[in-house]
């Protein structure tokens, strides 16, 4: 029986290096096929016929009323869902009431609603049928196939990603430093200003980033109240679906590398947020 | 009675205002338009819907998009799993760039992702051709389609809820283990993963719920058959372009009932494994 | 400032924190509520401060009815049990927050409120620590730094929540006559919240000795070590 040298020694609380080996090179490889090789993709595609073809996709006046849309409408809803985020953290998390941990599970219902079915909803609430959206359209004010109807829906797929990046942060940080505030003297609207957004801000730009992110990128259920109208109410994503249906791949690919490049963004930032200040972060929701 | 009050008295300002913007934009964007789904779906009465739902392509439907995602979700499981410990315990170049990479379904637009994996496994991309020419196996435009698609979209759910769970394990419980003569294929059976199979139900939970709804990312490389490649929310979309609202609505309710039914046997399932760990 | 405590009870939801007590404190003393931990002393203290309701009862200022005044209107000085400085402030801006919060007219000058917060800082004895964040302050430097934000408001009143409980013994024993001097040189009335017995007859001219909801005897220090009121009080002091 040999003994165990320095070298061969294994902590017991590791894996034998074979396994470590095999499970390392599992993971990469893997990741490659799934994650980095559609990414790659996305460029070389939008590449493929010089950068000089792909850029020229992007001066079309459809295409660029697109990134005019998406922009607007995630300038629109993610504002307002951070304001809701900031209001539903402050409610759920500064007092003491019942029914609070209902209220986050409705706060959560988006997330499992399919896009496509939440398109389905607002169709229904606001289409040219319905009493709300009869009256709408005969007020001049049509939300189905319309600009509002993109906006709602992305509101409705993003909502609950401030408050629930907000909400365990402020429940972690207590309410004594807004209440040593209070017994200083200081108002409701200083408090806010001078003692909780300082503490809550990169947890805040975190929601924001995550928020914008999908709302940008958002599709099924701006594919069912857009009406898809060039030009008028069709985002980025929808053009990318119309442009590759047309089998026009290399303006699809080029709109979609917009598209990618703000997603390598938002892992960017988000990732050195997550570095950099993980103390102030949600622990527990990292995505 | 005081006891009863709905909220207790607090000196903390701002409560009516929060409140109130709480409520108010939770009802408006949240509420009132799954409240209207449901209204219509009352109207139209639980034997319309299940007439309509009990066609030859609606049941098609359903069953493929449940069944690719749970076999998707069921992946993710194993290899999400090994990759939240990879990422925990073994240190590699690269490893950073991989953690930030797992969030990039999350951060990827649906329908970018979608074109993406149709031109890498379509017969003529780069994957599509191998696996073509030497296996004979066609993934885009088929069910195989379905499942690439559903497993980059749930890929990050498992990942992220199991990898704080493992950062949190005490390593004494590992050496306990091993002074006790367990191996550690052994120890990793027996101890560690039993300590992850709430978070990893959780995980799969998420991943499920997102698949099933999943609708940019499957349309493209899916081929979008009747009762082959044609998954329920599309099936919604092409009745809405029929106009036959109460056709989509049948199968978007029948869709919400089937979801429920599976995220409510995961927590009992979980419920279960938490209470054999005595973990409340 | 004279604070008389008129019957206060509360209860949360089905649980009852205080059963009514009542207690009169003279203005100028330094009272200790001694008790263990759910005797309701915290609550009955943060009652003083205006950050609890009362479910019934009052608490008099000097005669004038104070219930319903809201927190900032009282202006009692407040110091928390884990101190709840603002991370992100220096110690300079934690000590000003509160002459900065005042309404604009009655709002000293720039120049002013820095000459207040030196003074302050060289009353606690850290005369050279008005840069720094809390982070980089020792847990003793943390509890002298909240007590002077609290005096910085001019209070009426000073309330603290267990001051010296999360400090190891030997900064314990150098604040508590920090404390004693403190209150001496501004006269003010001082209300401390301790489970400490022989911090609170060391320290306090009165001692309220609570538990479970409900005040087992008031008394100086003495005539408690001699006289203990209930079998409760004689066990406690007797730790």
């Amino acid at each position: 029986m040999t003994h165990p040298t320095l070298a061969t020694f294994r902590p017991a609380t590791t894996e034998p290096d074979w396994m470590r080996r095999i499970l390392i090179g599992l993971v990469i490889a893997l990741l490659t096929v799934l994650l980095f090789a559609p990414l790659i993709a996305v460029f070389a595609e939008a590449g493929k016929r010089g950068l000089a073809f792909a850029l020229q996709s992007l001066t079309d006046p459809d295409a660029q009323s697109a990134i005019r849309l998406t922009l607007t409408v995630a300038a629109i809803s993610v504002p307002l869902n951070a304001a809701f985020g900031i209001a539903a953290a402050w409610a759920i998390t500064k007092f003491d009431w019942r029914g609070k941990a209902f209220m986050i599970t409705l706060i959560d219902l988006p997330f499992s609603v399919s896009p496509v079915v939440a398109g389905l909803c607002f169709v229904l609430l606001f289409g040219a049928n319905s009493a709300i959206g009869g009256w709408l359209v005969a007020a001049g004010h049509p939300v189905i196939f319309a600009v509002p109807g993109v906006v709602v829906a992305t509101m409705f797929i993003t909502f609950p990603f401030v408050a629930r990046e907000l909400i365990p942060v402020m429940t972690e940080q207590g309410r004594a430093e807004e209440e040593a505030a209070l017994t200083l003297g200081a108002s409701g609207w200083r408090i806010f200003f001078t003692v909780t957004v300082p503490n809550i801000r990169w947890a805040l730009l975190y929601g924001v980033l995550l928020c914008n992110a999908r709302a940008m990128g958002e599709f099924g259920a701006v594919a069912v109240v857009s009406g898809k109208i060039r030009g008028q109410t069709s985002t980025m994503p929808l053009m990318i679906e119309m442009l590759y249906n047309e089998y026009l791949s290399v303006a699809a690919f080029t709109m979609a590398t917009l598209l990618a490049l703000l997603a390598l963004v938002t892992l960017t930032l988000k990732s050195a947020l997550e570095w950099r200040f993980a103390d102030q972060l949600a622990a527990s929701s990292r995505h | 009675m005081r006891a009863l009050a709905f909220r207790s008295p607090s000196p903390m300002p701002g409560w009516g205002l929060s409140f109130g913007v709480m409520v108010l934009m939770l009802s408006l964007i949240v509420l009132m338009p799954i409240g209207t789904l449901l209204l219509r779906g009352a109207h139209i009465g639980l034997g319309e819907i299940w007439h309509i739902v009990n066609t030859e392509r609606v049941r098609a439907a359903l069953a493929l998009s449940f069944r690719a995602s749970l076999i998707a979700a069921l992946f993710n499981l194993v290899f999400g799993l090994i990759l939240a410990w990879v990422l925990v315990r073994y240190h590699f170049w690269g490893k950073r760039i991989i953690d930030a990479a797992i969030d990039l379904p999350f951060a990827l637009p649906t329908a970018v992702a979608g074109i993406a994996l149709t031109a890498i496994y379509a017969p003529n991309g780069a994957f599509g051709a191998i696996l073509m020419n030497t296996f004979g196996l066609r993934v885009a435009y088929t069910e195989l389609g379905i499942w690439i698609a559903l497993i980059f979209v749930g890929l990050p759910f498992v990942v992220r809820t199991v990898q704080p769970v493992i950062e949190e394990i005490d390593r004494e419980i590992e050496e306990a283990s091993a002074t006790l003569g367990a191996s550690r294929m052994r120890t990793l059976r027996k101890v560690i993963l039993p300590m992850l199979t709430p978070a990893l139900l959780t995980g799969l939970a998420l991943a499920l719920a997102r698949s099933v709804g999943e609708y940019g990312s499957v349309i493209f490389i899916a081929g979008n058959l009747p009762l082959q490649t044609e998954i329920a929310p599309l099936l919604i979309v092409i009745r809405l372009e029929e106009f036959d609202y109460n056709g989509a609505v049948a199968i978007a309710l029948a869709m919400l009932a089937i979801s429920f039914l599976m995220l409510l046997a995961i927590n009992l399932i979980q419920v279960w494994s938490r209470r054999r760990m005595g973990a409340a | 400032m004279h604070i008389e405590i008129d019957d206060i009870a509360k209860t949360f939801g089905a649980t009852t924190a205080l059963h009514p007590v009542s207690l009169t404190i003279p203005s100028g003393a330094l009272v200790a509520l001694l008790g263990p931990s759910g005797s309701g002393k915290t609550t009955l203290l943060r009652i003083l401060g205006g950050l609890e309701f009362p479910t019934s009862g009052r608490v008099l200022f000097d005669g004038f009815d104070a219930t319903g005044l809201s927190v900032q209107e009282r202006r009692a000085g407040f110091v928390f049990q884990h101190y709840a400085l603002f991370r992100h402030m220096t110690v300079f801006e934690n000590i000003a927050y509160g002459l900065r919060a005042r309404a604009r007219k009655s709002r000293p000058t720039n120049a002013e409120i820095e000459r207040r917060v030196h003074k302050l800082l060289e009353l606690i004895q850290l005369p050279d620590i008005a840069k720094r964040y809390p982070a980089q302050l020792s847990g003793g430097q943390r509890q002298r730094v909240a007590l002077a934000r609290a005096l910085a408001i001019e209070p009426r009143m000073l309330l603290l929540d267990e001051p010296f409980g999360a400090l190891d013994a030997r900064v314990r024993k150098e604040l508590r006559q920090g404390l004693r001097d403190i209150h001496d040189q501004t006269g003010l009335t001082t209300v401390f919240v301790t489970h400490d017995q022989e911090e609170a007859m060391e320290l306090a001219d009165l001692v309220v000795v609570m538990s479970m909801g409900r005040i087992e005897q008031i008394g100086k220090p003495t005539d408690i070590s001699a006289r203990p009121a209930t079998d409760f009080v004689r066990a406690f002091i007797s730790v």
